[in-house]
């Protein structure tokens, strides 16, 4: 039972770093390689202040969500203006550069031995809160202005921009937004392992996170969420496969990305179920088809 | 110095050592159809790409109702006031067909990051309000009832006028059509060329465009400028132009 509820907790946090994996590059079509260095800033800040300052944890994970927020501008600011190949270059040499920087300071972070005995905050139901909080906003901003405006821009810079679009302003904003969420995944898994190492914090995570929205669909919120439950339970699940679950692993998403190159879900939305409903109940006889 | 609503005098451009544009002015009065016309490769698209921002001239300046546009941002020239279509159409293909045309509202709707992320109510009346006036500019141009449908999904004459919709729903002082007509087959050209009459009566919008069909340049333009290898041809009325033997000799090549 408990593993169970480690894997599902685990999931849960996982979700949230692909959402804003999901919002760089689903919604503004950048390549983010280092986007899981976010989640270290989020978890070593908010655990540091934790044990050395005995901030609750409240305001700990606030402090860790802000401090990823604030590295997001460092990365993103002068980033912004990049193409968009250039910046999983700048965005992976952040990434490694802050998984330096935490092994070479072993006085204040522990170094690759790792920071122990962080106080255990975090459980399932608050990891579900948070998701179901997470997935609400970012749904949220999707559908509003901002989302319109950096599907927008993902499709056609130029085009976006005669439309009055500003396109640095709105990556950037989007890349902090992400920089925050991951943050925050980044203090749920602090609070709940109760252990940070540097290692984990690598690009393979950030990869793993790129392939999770590839698979689940670039433009569907909904297919990076279920991608992400079924490829990060997926390896637990096929544990009994030894040795060979690492191969199925690699064959599965090899073969979504061969036969579905948009992903398992391309853009749909799970919110087209009852939106559609809603539109035929609107209609009314004599308005609409007139072209 | 003229005074129209958009004031274009003496930009150039160079690529390399080609001019594309050489010292090219234009004028455009409220209310006016003005047409750009010239061979391929004559400047026309890089005339539009200087006014918009796309490109800083090289030398010249662009007035659009006594502010200098020239040195601007793309996106500051477009919230100034000009809208513009493209030669190889430029829609949104991860955005519906309504929302295509909202992107037109979003950069100025009314509310603020917080309300958006937790969609307060007055995110969601500003929404439903822009999704409403893009309805209006969707029936416009006759283009109700396929708000939903994606828009590489649509026919060719139909992107094109939702290209046109995105544009109008810029509300701009001066809108830019480059080569509106091109790909359409004859009956969608008159079809176009209706509804530009239409909407200028209705609007009494200030348009430039370019062209390459004469039946479209001489049903609409109140005025034309012929541009060849960047530099200005001729211009004035276009009954004159079409009979300048000139234009005749670098535009049409032959005498139709």
């Amino acid at each position: 039972m408990d593993y169970i509820y480690s894997i599902l907790t685990l999931t849960g946090i996982t979700m949230i770093g692909v959402m804003g994996t999901y919002m760089v590059t689903g919604l503004t079509g950048q390549f983010s390689f280092g986007q899981a260095a976010f989640m270290a800033v989020g978890g070593y800040v908010s655990a540091m202040l934790a044990l050395k300052f005995n901030v609750p944890f409240v305001f700990a994970a606030l402090a860790g969500a802000a401090a990823a927020t604030l590295s997001g501008l460092l990365v993103g600011l002068p980033t912004v203006r990049l193409r968009r190949d250039y910046i999983s270059l700048v965005t992976f040499g952040f990434g490694e550069a802050i998984i330096s920087v935490l092994n070479n300071s072993a006085q204040l972070t522990g170094g690759a031995e790792g920071l122990v005995g962080i106080p255990k905050r975090v459980d399932l139901p608050l990891v579900a809160i948070s998701v179901a909080c997470c997935i609400f906003v970012v749904a949220c901003y999707k559908n509003s202005k901002y989302g319109r405006q950096c599907l927008a821009l993902r499709t056609d810079e130029l085009a976006a921009r005669s439309m009055g679009i500003d396109v640095n302003r709105l990556k950037l904003v989007t890349f902090l937004f992400a920089s925050a969420i991951t943050g925050y995944a980044g203090v749920l898994y602090a609070f709940y392992a109760q252990y940070l190492e540097p290692g984990y914090f690598n690009w393979t995570i950030s990869a793993e996170w790129l392939i999770i929205v590839f698979v689940g669909g670039i433009n569907s919120l909904t297919g990076a969420l279920v991608s992400a439950a079924i490829l990060t339970s997926l390896p637990e699940m096929l544990r009994f496969a030894s040795a060979w679950r690492i191969i199925i692993y690699c064959v599965i998403v090899l073969l979504i990305i061969n036969f579905r190159p948009n992903g398992i879900f391309g853009d749909w939305e799970i919110n087209r179920l009852w939106k559609k409903k809603n539109n035929e109940k609107q209609r009314t006889p004599g308005k609409g088809a007139q072209a | 110095m003229s005074s129209g609503l958009l004031d274009v005098s003496g930009i150039s451009k160079a690529f390399g050592g080609v001019h594309a544009v050489d010292e090219f002015s234009f004028t455009a009065n409220p209310g006016e159809i003005v047409g750009i016309i010239g061979p391929n490769g004559a400047g026309k698209t890089t005339v539009f790409n200087l006014v918009t921002g796309v490109y800083v001239p090289d030398r010249g300046s662009v007035v659009l109702d006594g502010v200098t546009l020239s040195g601007k941002r793309q996106d500051e020239i477009a919230r100034q006031g000009i809208g513009r279509t493209f030669q190889n159409i430029r829609l949104f293909k991860g955005l519906n067909v309504i929302e295509n045309v909202m992107t037109a509202s979003d950069p100025s709707a009314p509310y603020d990051f917080l309300s958006a992320i937790l969609a307060l109510p007055k995110k969601r009346a500003a929404d439903r309000a822009a999704a409403e006036k893009a309805r209006d500019y969707l029936s416009l141009v006759g283009l109700s009832g396929i708000e939903e449908a994606r828009p590489e999904a649509l026919p060719y004459g139909l992107q094109r006028k939702l290209e046109l919709a995105r544009a109008l729903a810029l509300q701009p002082k001066v809108i830019l059509l480059d080569e509106p007509a091109a790909g359409l087959n004859p009956s969608e050209v008159r079809d176009f060329i209706d509804l530009v009459l239409r909407l200028h009566e209705r609007f009494n919008f200030t348009i430039v465009f370019i062209e390459h069909r004469m039946e479209v340049v001489m049903n609409l333009s109140h005025k034309l400028y012929v541009l060849s290898f960047g530099k200005l041809l001729a211009s004035g009325e276009p009954e004159t132009v079409r009979r300048n033997p000139e234009v005749i000799e670098a535009y049409i090549g032959e005498e139709d």
